[in-house]
């Protein structure tokens, strides 16, 4: 017998140590927790369930025909409205990007143009801004929005804060479920963010990140994106020379 | 005939959770055991058996068998080692370098009740760190020379190396 199976044999007569079985229970759970959550696979339906798939096609193509007349008469009612009203001055489109005035006219200063027409303008641009956000808001649930790239990130909460001024205004006007699903797509892009600022990136790319964080000396937020990286690519091994460097800390 | 581990992964990853119950009752006593005899206290090793499989359970989606489930598990097994270690201030040059000591009143030695065995356990926790792991890795998880560098993302003629020092420091203690 050679050294080697002899120190094996001997190793094996220790004894051999089983996890708890709180530890076994609590690894299973999890286990099970994390496949439930996955969506339901899309089986075609039999039996009694049959009729589940037409009705919700037609409640789809109903909701659909509904919205788009109401928004078309709506559009048809504002053109009427908007018939008289001449172009807005540039100066004042900038400010209506920012701003989305309330449709009652404003007392204090002498208008330049007539109310009614300024209330037209403003009406026809809500409805376009409506109409685009509503089609934003479709759009929210089929694509989710990918975490930006570092350089991207920086200009996104001064978007947000006035989309989100935007939203307060019309919140009496959207429809609720649109509402809802522009909220928890911000919200949505808000926790990717938040996560990491690399995790776009390649593995290569996150580390190089890392590491500079590292050389300018943002030491807690280099440790957070270590972490983090660990848990999105738990076997990637990482260079020493990066390694050491959290070591020299 | 059993499913291969990696089957048994993809198969979870497709949603099968009959399928990681069959690779953890396969893969957990040794996996423990590495963990245990790798870290001195037992609540650390506990914990970091358990963020193991966490991390095995988040990457389900993700995984794609380049190489044995075994390699790939106790590598993530090693970087949380490591990490452990590195918060510990266990620099790597070290990992490969020191002995560690160790009490001889330990009580896990005395229930093993039998004084060759007990000098074994007390040599292989006295092994540096790198040492300790390929040695573990060898017996536990029966990974060839090619796999321990794999996981311990070293070379083969590291890996090699530590073994064989890991192993003619503990002919030493079986011999005696």
């Amino acid at each position: 017998m050679s050294d080697e199976q002899k120190i094996s044999q001997r190793y094996r007569e220790l004894s051999r140590e089983e996890p708890p079985p709180r530890l076994d229970d609590a690894i299973l759970a999890a286990s099970r927790r994390a496949v439930q959550t996955r969506p339901a696979p899309l089986v075609v339906p039999s039996g009694r369930l049959r009729w589940y798939f037409p009705l919700a096609a037609a409640a789809v193509i109903v909701l659909a025909v509904a919205v788009t007349i109401h928004v078309e008469r709506q559009r048809s009612d504002l053109e009427v409205a908007e018939a008289p009203a001449s172009p807005p001055p540039p100066a004042r489109e900038a400010q209506d990007n920012l701003y989305v005035p309330d449709p009652k006219p404003a007392p204090a200063p002498a208008p330049a143009r007539p109310p009614a027409s300024d209330a037209g303008e403003l009406g026809a641009k809500r409805d376009a801004e409506r109409l685009a956000d509503l089609q934003k808001s479709q759009q929210a649930p089929a694509a989710p929005p990918a975490a930006p790239p570092p350089a991207a990130s920086a200009p996104a909460p001064a978007q947000d804060a006035v989309s989100g001024m935007r939203e307060s205004r019309r919140a009496d006007e959207a429809a609720p479920q649109a509402r809802m699903e522009a909220r928890s797509a911000m919200r949505q892009q808000a926790t990717i963010g938040a996560a990491s600022a690399f995790a776009a990136a390649s593995p290569e790319q996150w580390l190089q990140g890392i590491d500079d964080l590292k050389r300018q000396g943002r030491h807690d937020e280099a440790e957070r994106e270590l972490a983090e990286f660990r848990k999105r690519y738990p076997d990637y091994r990482i260079p020493e020379a990066i390694l050491e460097k959290f070591e020299k800390r | 005939m059993e499913a291969p581990d990696e089957e048994l992964m993809l198969a979870y990853g497709q949603g099968d959770a009959g399928a990681f119950e069959t690779l953890y009752k396969r893969h957990r006593g040794p996996l423990y055991r590495f963990m245990v005899r790798a870290l001195k206290h037992r609540s650390a090793a506990e914990e970091l058996f358990q963020e193991v499989w966490i991390r095995v359970i988040e990457s389900r989606s993700r995984y794609a068998p380049q190489a044995r489930f075994t390699t790939w598990l106790y590598t993530i097994a090693h970087n949380l080692l490591v990490d452990h270690w590195r918060k510990k201030g266990l620099s790597l040059a070290s990992l490969d370098a020191e002995d560690v000591a160790v009490e001889s009143a330990n009580p896990a030695r005395r229930a093993e009740g039998r004084e060759a065995l007990a000098r074994l356990l007390q040599a292989i926790e006295a092994l540096p760190p790198a040492q300790r792991e390929a040695f573990l890795l060898h017996e536990e998880s029966g990974l060839t020379v090619a796999e321990i560098a794999a996981a311990t993302g070293t070379n083969e003629e590291a890996a090699k190396s530590r073994l064989r020092y890991a192993m003619a420091k503990l002919k030493a203690v079986v011999d005696e």
